[in-house]
């Protein structure tokens, strides 16, 4: 087998074709790499920046109480991460600007999708939109060109004739061809963490191992299932039949499986989620009414507490606890409705990862997207710690209205200037590796699954190989 | 040949003879593709995932017109209830009693003025960015376009990432796979099975027997085409809503299957196995589809890379305190430059009741800084649009998405003229609001029914 690995290689290398080709495509990879490196540079440039000028709005906050910074609030910038150059995932549909305010829970917007026509449905040059959906073909067209061109040159012919075993070639064939793929991915990898360098750490690099895992996997399965149908069956028909698993395994069923799944597990529309949220908002404390029930409730509750007859005598800012009172209601109601939808596209996800069992394509996305960070895990994961920040800072500003040494009705009274500083930036926290594996897992499965899938059928369907 | 005597073989001349020459091979072609079962199972996927994407457009369409519906019906519901609080001595809401209906402002703030992006029955052919957008919009004196409840449906990312089949993607990905799919093997298979030489000697030239054979396949696929979008037409009712959709459908499906059956006619006149040809045409669509409109998106986003919309952030914030801690007489003079109307008004000379109206007039002037800024970010994404449209000559397919999109009216412009409308409805409601409370109106049951009537949507097409 390794002598047909050998001469394989050598006939890549003596092709002209071939050889120009490969060159034209690693040049093609190698911009890929470049423009993704600038993209991302770029854009973390314009974040870094809108981050900074929001936190100095935020630091020099002036005339204002504590409350009223809590409306007056402040914007997260989705941080980019280095690897969404390597692949994009969902970061372009996403949006990018998050305002974190009192009494409100608010959605994600402005996706960079939204701010021009459309271009590209595939998404950007990025270095997994050539891995996943050209590379791939590229192999198919050599893998099946190693098989068919011994068929009809009737060389195969002679080498069974020398006694070489089916198996062996097509195993050598497959091998071979997977190589050269290995080869075009891990340069792209070499240059791309080349041009990183000052970002590297351990955590990159096993992200970084795995993404290339997942590749090489599904190189695999889809050289080998070349190599078994240009053995088995004749020329025209191997070539169109993988070209037609290749159509429906890229463009047919990501499309058809990702909408049959949204439809299992239907998302709420906007409308409904508002208004079921309202509704149950309704039902608790009202912060900004005096006049509601509930307010009175905790008033009573409040002086009965600090042994006291009315508001004014008590020595804290009872608007202070009212506000954040509402905040707590109000929490629990995003808990339920914004985890309900958390827990639906999670359903969603789980669901369309079983369907690599059809389509491995389908594996390998996820895992391309999930080890680059760039997958909709990653953008909750975001989201959630946005909420927990939001409900830090607007619990350490309600506590500073009620505790800061103003009294209650005293809206004029404005905290100390280092306060607002005291007050921590929101800070990103990196998604654990174990925690992306645990999530993860399935698609890596289905992966080796297939590849020992596949693995078999060179070994045991290609023991009587036609060798016309 | 010239002295051949054409008569004898039934043919006036040679032209006559070529003619029907190519006709025969257009006819027999058929024969070619019914025996072919992968061709035939290819153009059952191809008219499947039409179908599905047609249905997809017309399932988009329902749940948007439902959402409509209902939003409209709780709005009138609203008004109804809105209206009935003016029966009462003091115009209030219950519970909430520092609500004065009878003042401009807080009678606007109670009129419910939803705005819609009602979608067109041809979204049924090309979903477009309808998915990135909202398409509804409670409007008030404070709305600006890009505030947060702007955004889209609520939907999986990861579902808006991968895309969802609509017709255009059908027609504009899968349309040449089925052509490369249909017309690998034609003459390839002819020349690797050695017939190609006999074929030369039965007909007098090649590129007859070419063309009609790629002829049949463009008829037919054309044909298959018009059935689909004959078929999307029925499911949201296009013809009922304008004709020139239909037309512009039927046009632009032909020049997009021209642009393609020539470029794959030419690649197989001058190729000759069927693995070259194939591999040329793979190579082709993969360039044209997958990798120029990338390039082209991944250089727009160096050069321009996604707002975060600072400016705007900054206009309803920080400019907006530095605004309002402008001195009075600076901002009187603002306000009488926007609204000319409200010097001869009974309360701008009377400092001592004018205090309300200058207060909440405020907010016009908040909302011209707002316009400023946003004029910035649109400038921007104009500069983006530019950059796409200069793409178009080598960057076909953007070109054809784009004017799908265009028919569907799911193009970035009808979401544009659609915030451009909600920005009119805005300028509307406070050009009211600061004519009444100037002119010390008190809002009654009939003013309360006119406001409706003024903030209307209906209003927009005479604008």
């Amino acid at each position: 087998m390794w002598k047909i690995i050998k001469n394989e290689g050598k006939s890549l290398i003596r092709s002209k074709v071939l050889l120009g080709l490969s060159i034209i495509f690693f040049l093609i990879l190698l911009c890929s790499v470049l423009l993704g490196k600038l993209q991302s540079d770029k854009q973390m440039q314009r974040s870094n920046l809108a981050k900074k000028q929001l936190r100095n709005q935020w630091e020099n906050i002036e005339g204002m109480n504590a409350h009223g910074a809590a409306h007056y609030g402040t914007y997260i910038f989705k941080p980019s991460n280095f690897l969404n150059g390597l692949d994009e995932g969902v970061n372009s549909v996403t949006g990018n600007v998050l305002r974190v305010e009192g009494h409100v829970q608010n959605e994600i917007v402005y996706a960079e999708a939204s701010q021009m026509q459309a271009v590209s449905k595939f998404g950007k040059l990025k270095s997994a939109l050539l891995l996943q959906y050209v590379l791939p073909l590229l192999l198919i067209f050599l893998a099946f060109h190693s098989i068919s061109s011994e068929k009809q040159s009737g060389r195969l012919k002679l080498l069974m004739l020398q006694g070489t075993e089916p198996s062996a070639l097509v195993w050598g064939k497959t091998v071979s061809v997977w190589l050269y793929g290995m080869a075009l991915l891990t340069l792209t990898l070499i240059f791309y963490a080349l041009f990183n360098l000052n970002n590297i750490d351990t955590e990159i690099i096993n992200r970084t191992l795995f993404f290339y895992l997942s590749y090489t996997l599904y190189y695999f399965i889809l050289i080998g299932l070349t190599v078994l149908f240009a053995a088995r069956a004749n020329a025209n028909l191997a070539l169109t039949s993988m070209l037609g698993i290749w159509i429906i395994w890229t463009v047919f069923l990501p499309n058809i499986l990702m909408s049959s799944v949204t439809n299992w597990h239907q998302l709420p529309s906007r409308n409904q989620f508002k208004e079921a949220m309202k509704e149950e908002r309704s039902q608790g404390i009202d912060g900004h009414n005096p006049y509601d029930e509930r307010v009175l409730e905790l008033e009573n509750q409040v002086l009965a507490e600090y042994g006291v007859d009315s508001l004014s005598q008590l020595p804290i800012n009872f608007d202070g606890l009212r506000m954040q009172a509402d905040e707590e209601f109000g929490n629990q109601v995003w808990n339920k409705h914004f985890g309900g939808l958390r827990s639906i596209l999670s359903q969603q996800k789980t669901s369309y990862q079983l369907a690599g069992i059809l389509n491995p394509f389908i594996s390998l996305q996820n895992a391309s997207m999930g080890f680059a960070a760039s997958d909709n895990f990653h953008h909750q994961e975001f989201l959630v710690q946005v909420e927990h920040y939001r409900r830090t800072l607007i619990k350490a500003l309600n506590d500073e209205h009620a505790f800061g040494g103003s009294k209650t009705g005293d809206w004029d009274w404005e905290p100390d200037k280092d306060f607002y500083k005291s007050v921590p930036d929101f800070k990103y926290q990196n998604t654990a590796l174990d925690n992306i594996l645990k999530n993860h897992l399935p698609d890596i499965m289905v992966l080796i699954g297939w590849t020992i899938l596949i693995g078999l059928l060179l070994v045991f369907a290609t023991k009587k190989m036609p060798i016309l | 040949m010239d002295n051949f005597d054409w008569s004898a073989t039934g043919f006036r001349n040679k032209k006559d003879a070529h003619t029907m020459k190519g006709l025969t091979i257009f006819l027999y072609e058929w024969k070619h593709f019914v025996r072919s079962p992968f061709k035939i199972v290819a153009t059952v996927l191809f008219v499947f995932a039409g179908m599905y994407g047609l249905h997809n457009g017309e399932k988009l369409y329902q749940e948007q017109m439902g959402v409509i519906a209902t939003i409209s019906e709780k709005s009138q519901e609203q008004i109804n209830k809105h209206t009935l609080f003016f029966d009462q001595e003091n115009p209030s809401p219950e519970n909430r009693p520092w609500v004065n209906l009878s003042m401009p402002d807080w009678a606007i703030w109670y009129t419910r003025t939803y705005h819609f992006k009602t979608p067109s029955p041809a979204i049924v052919y090309s979903i477009g960015q309808a998915e990135q957008y909202g398409f509804y919009k409670r409007v008030n004196y404070m709305s600006s376009p890009y505030d947060t409840d702007m955004t889209k449906e609520i939907a999986n990312p990861e579902r808006l990432q991968t895309g969802t089949i609509d017709f255009a993607f059908a027609l504009i990905f899968l349309l040449p796979l089925l052509l490369i799919i249909l017309l690998y093997n034609l003459k390839s298979m002819e020349h690797e099975q050695g017939f190609l030489p006999l074929i030369e000697v039965q007909i007098a030239t090649k590129n007859i027997w070419l063309m009609s054979k790629v002829l049949f396949y463009f008829v037919f696929i054309y044909l298959v085409i018009v059935g689909l979008l004959f078929y999307g037409a029925l499911l949201t009712d296009v013809f009922a809503s304008s004709g020139s959709i239909f037309g512009e459908m039927l046009f632009y499906s032909l020049l997009y299957l021209v642009f393609w059956t020539i470029i794959f006619f030419l690649l197989i006149r001058k190729g000759s196995g069927i693995m070259e040809n194939t591999l040329k045409m793979v190579g082709i669509w993969l360039i044209a589809t997958f990798i120029i409109p990338a390039a082209v998106h991944q250089w727009i986003s160096i050069e321009k890379p996604a707002n975060l919309m600072t400016d705007f952030i900054d206009a309803s914030r920080d400019k907006k305190e530095a605004l309002y801690d402008e001195d009075d007489s600076v901002l009187k003079a603002r306000l009488s430059a926007l609204f000319p109307e409200i010097e001869n008004s009974a309360l701008f000379m009377d400092n001592s009741r004018n205090k309300h109206a200058f207060q909440e007039s405020k907010l016009a002037l908040l909302n011209e800084l707002k316009k400023e800024n946003i004029a910035l970010i649109e400038a921007e994404n104009t500069m983006k649009n530019t950059m796409v449209q200069n793409s178009y000559p080598f960057n076909l397919i953007s070109f054809f998405q784009n004017r799908f999109n265009k028919v569907a009216k799911t193009h970035y412009n009808d979401y544009q003229n659609y915030r451009n409308e909600i920005q009119y409805l805005v300028d509307i409601q406070l050009e009211t609001m600061v004519v009444d409370l100037w002119n010390d109106t008190k809002v009654d049951k009939e003013r309360f029914t006119e406001y409706h009537e003024i903030f209307s949507s209906k209003n927009l097409n005479q604008n």
